[in-house]
């Protein structure tokens, strides 16, 4: 296992509200690995609760780090993708 | 105890159709429990409150598969709120902590609650997280929550008294309502009588009807009747004009431009006796510009029916707050700062508010009457009239809805141009009674006798100053009681939408001299039930 890092950018107007937040826990819940999403230089919280992203209040145009724990690049790759996708609004 | 077939059930009805359905009891909501500390093992509770989340979501899902469409969505996503593996292990931590399922959930999305709050992007999210808190605890607790009413079938309700949230969930298999409590100004009646849904409300005697019984609702015999059938209804006097044009004008009353559409389209009525304005500011978080007001009346007015449109300033208090108002709490907002006391602290609103309807006015060329609700003494009567003529062009007149300007109607002329009497305030402060309080329903009938002798005052005292009266009231809309309006000496009459035909019909059904003996008539009973019989009496015999 190891822990990959990737860097998303909330582009939704209205920041990570519970939609996206909802997309993203759906999507670590199916691919039962551990993704954790923070401010970078924070605290970071596990992505299996949207009551938890949404907690964090992160406006449109905030950069966040993601890490995923996984022992394929490109798995790791493709999560940070499609959370990306979820973030554009 | 069971009911003979036939047998009556006295109340106050609402309406003029009868129908026919079967009785759906609706319990009251019972208060959530207060949270405690549990007796039971902490495996004990979690399984509880599993179950309890695995409840709720069925009913949720329920839900959104009858509402379908968008809105299964918004159930679907409560649905996720609910099953938050972050909230379910904060409330594992609480239950480990001694707390019972219910109290632990209930604080978990109480932490979670704070977490998202200060954020406007959550306040909605904020608001379902404590419904969906309330569903599982009231599940823990064996309480029904809300109404959950089957969409097919004829369901007569049968309740102590609904609420708007009640209200709102009435689906089209509800034919009939019946309350044990609440008066024909409470809500329930209110929303009854615009829907058309017939109803018969202050029926104490209904608590002995059981789920399934069949049921004749007919509210023009004041009455329910334990397996009546339509034949059975009392049919309503049948109005048979004599004249094209009711006796005195009946105008509709409207909060909405698409009141105003259908009061167009779909009535007779001769122009808007109230235009409620302050709809178009509860659900502002910012005070709306001049500009913007303006364009909002002009196309009120523009839609509005032909006639003079009676504009009533903004009528909030504490407890009908409008959000850039700051309204602070009042232990009785009844009687609290509301209306035009809002003056007080809020002139540039109520100057604002006459400037834009002064545009609205002259841009659409309508005929327009402005009148303050919550006037109390003359003075404040000349302040408004003052305030209103030196920024527009309109009538001015107030709302009489105090004992106190009651009593003073005369002093009003040259004061005023017109004054509409509020029936339902009106009953309120004079028979000290809570229009809200289902308990006191019985005192908000408008045939009781101590309403009646004090609106042939308030007739009497217009007619002597010269200026115009007119009632806007519930009690108005109907239309055995408006013909006893205008035999008190009323000069209009201002109607819900769906009511408007029905008065008219029975306005062009006499001659001013025939409404004045049934005014006369009425205005000797002793009680409600006696002056409503004396003019159904003498209405018969037309």
């Amino acid at each position: 296992m190891s822990l990959f890092t990737h860097e998303v950018e909330v582009l939704d107007p209205i920041g990570l509200h519970a939609r996206p937040a909802s997309q993203i826990v759906k999507l670590v819940k199916e691919s039962e690995l551990d993704v954790q999403i923070g401010r970078p230089g924070e605290e970071f919280v596990k992505a299996k609760s949207a009551l938890m992203l949404m907690s964090l209040k992160i406006k449109t145009g905030e950069k966040l780090t993601l890490t995923v724990e996984t022992t394929d690049e490109a798995t790791a790759a493709d999560i940070a993708a499609q959370i990306q996708e979820f973030l554009k609004g | 105890m069971s009911l003979a077939s036939g047998a009556v059930l006295s109340g106050l009805g609402v309406g003029l159709n009868s129908a026919v359905g079967e009785v759906f009891f609706v319990k009251p909501q019972a208060p959530l429990p207060e949270w405690t500390k549990s007796s039971k093992s902490a495996a004990d509770e979690t399984a509880a409150l599993k179950t309890a989340i695995a409840n709720v979501a069925a009913s949720l899902a329920a839900l959104g598969e009858r509402a379908g469409g968008t809105s299964a969505e918004i159930f679907e996503a409560l649905t996720f709120l609910l099953e938050d593996e972050e909230l379910f292990e904060l409330a594992e931590s609480h239950i480990d902590e001694g707390w019972s399922a219910a109290a632990a959930y209930g604080k978990a999305v109480d932490t979670f609650a704070e977490l998202l709050g200060g954020d406007a992007d959550f306040d909605e999210r904020v608001k379902d997280l404590q419904d969906i808190s309330k569903r599982v605890q009231a599940d823990i607790a064996g309480i029904e929550m809300a109404l959950e009413l089957p969409e097919i079938g004829r369901l007569v309700l049968v309740g102590e008294d609904f609420s708007p949230a009640d209200t709102a969930q009435f689906t089209k298999a509800v034919v009939g309502v019946i309350t044990l409590k609440g008066g024909p100004t409470s809500h329930t009646a209110i929303i009854c009588r615009s829907r058309a849904i017939p109803a018969v409300v202050s029926c104490g005697a209904a608590a002995s009807l059981n789920n399934g019984d069949t049921v004749l609702v007919d509210p023009v015999g004041d009455r329910v009747l334990f397996g009546g059938d339509e034949t059975l209804a009392t049919k309503a006097i049948s109005f048979v004009a004599i004249n094209d044009e009711p006796l005195i004008p009946v105008r509709a009353n409207i909060g909405t431009l698409a009141d105003a559409e259908t009061a167009s389209a779909k009535t007779d009525a001769v122009g808007v006796g109230l235009f409620r304005t302050e709809l178009l500011y509860l659900n502002s978080k910012v005070v709306p510009t001049v500009e913007e007001q303006a364009a909002e009346y002009a196309a009120i007015l523009a839609a509005a029916p032909q006639g003079p449109i009676v504009v009533r300033t903004i009528d909030a208090g504490s407890d009908k707050p409008v959000p850039f108002l700051l309204m602070p709490h009042e232990e009785n907002p009844a009687l609290g700062v509301r209306g035009f006391r809002l003056i007080q602290d809020h002139r540039d609103f109520i100057e604002d508010q006459l400037k834009s309807l002064e545009i609205a006015r002259v841009q659409t060329g309508r005929e327009v009457w402005v009148m303050a609700p919550m006037i109390a003494t003359v003075q404040e009567a000349k302040q408004f009239a003052d305030l209103a003529r030196s920024i527009g062009g309109y009538k001015v007149g107030i709302m009489v809805e105090t004992p106190s300007i009651a009593a003073l109607i005369d002093q009003l002329a040259g004061i005023v141009d017109f004054v509409s009497v509020g029936t339902n305030d009106l009953s309120q402060y004079l028979f000290a009674a809570d229009r809200m309080n289902a308990n006191l329903g019985a005192l908000s009938n408008h045939w009781q006798p101590g309403l009646i002798r004090t609106l042939a005052r308030i007739a009497d005292g217009a007619n002597r100053g010269g200026f115009s009266v007119g009632v806007c009231g519930e009690s108005a809309s109907d239309p055995a009681f408006a013909v006893v309006l205008a035999g008190l000496g009323i000069n209009s009459v201002s109607v819900s939408v769906s009511q408007v035909g029905a008065v008219r019909a029975s306005l062009s059904a006499l001659d001013l001299a025939k409404a004045k003996e049934v005014a006369n008539a009425v205005l000797v009973a002793t009680s409600p039930e006696e002056a409503k019989a004396a003019a159904l009496d003498a209405l018969s015999q037309l």
